[in-house]
């Protein structure tokens, strides 16, 4: 249980590390861009130690999590713009 | 080693697709009935009345009580824990990853100093600037501009009177 949790959890954060840290990187300047910079090489960094050190692709149970992730997401899109779908039309 | 062996679609993808509607239109509906007036109220009641009904229905899918409700969640148990609450967990570990994420890059754009940022402009020329010189000069422009279309319809119309 605590080894889906840990490794879940360092996914999410190595996420949005890469993703906010490619954005800063491009649309950044000076400081900010370099500070972008660094969020991507945590993002990367995490994401060597995950796949080399923890080695959670090998594990079913591990996809299985991802699964549950981007279901959920999509999941929660879903009810978004089933919502905005009813505000709009109303 | 082949790892397709033992994906759970069902128990995994779809139950959290359905708790994530659920989870949304439960949120959204709480938040629309609340702020919302008139048709928007009744709307946000709605999504809310639906949005607990799909969560009633996800926990009797998963844990079984009702006869009529199938438990298509499969709660089998895995290392002695719900294949439902693993996926539960799982999901709600990656969000609470995204957003501890989320939180330590805000913490630290806010801690580092951008400021240098607003050095490419040039704030010394804005401080030069004398703000009534300026509109002076705009409205003298602006009354040679009138002057001088007055006077071309001056000479208009006594064209057309010879």
């Amino acid at each position: 249980m605590m080894d889906i949790v840990i490794s879940m959890g360092l996914v999410g954060i190595m996420l949005s590390m890469l993703g906010m840290g490619l954005l800063i990187a491009y649309y950044g300047s000076s400081k900010t861009r370099n500070v972008g910079f660094l969020f991507l090489i945590i993002g990367v960094g995490l994401a060597y130690y995950l796949t080399m050190e923890v080695t959670p692709w090998e594990e079913v149970a591990f996809w299985n999590g991802m699964l549950a992730f981007i279901g959920g997401i999509i999941g929660g899109i879903i009810g978004i713009i089933v919502f905005l779908i009813a505000i709009i039309k109303s | 080693m082949d790892m397709t062996s033992n994906f759970e679609l069902m128990e995994f993808f779809v139950s959290m697709l359905i708790v994530g509607i659920g989870v949304a239109l439960l949120a959204t509906g709480l938040f629309t009935s609340y702020f919302g007036a008139g048709k928007s109220q009744k709307i946000g009641f709605a999504l809310l009345f639906l949005g607990a009904i799909i969560l009633t229905l996800t926990y009797f899918m998963a844990f079984g009580g009702i006869d009529a409700i199938p438990t298509l969640f499969d709660a089998k148990e895995v290392d002695g824990d719900l294949k439902f609450m693993n996926a539960l967990i799982s999901g709600v570990a990656a969000l609470g990853g995204m957003i501890i994420g989320m939180f330590a890059i805000l913490f630290v754009l806010m801690k580092v100093d951008t400021v240098d940022d607003l050095e490419d402009l040039d704030l010394e020329d804005l401080e030069d600037l004398d703000l009534d010189e300026e509109l002076k000069k705009l409205e003298e422009e602006l009354n040679q501009a009138d002057d001088s279309g007055e006077a071309e319809n001056n000479s208009e119309n006594s064209e057309d009177e010879k």
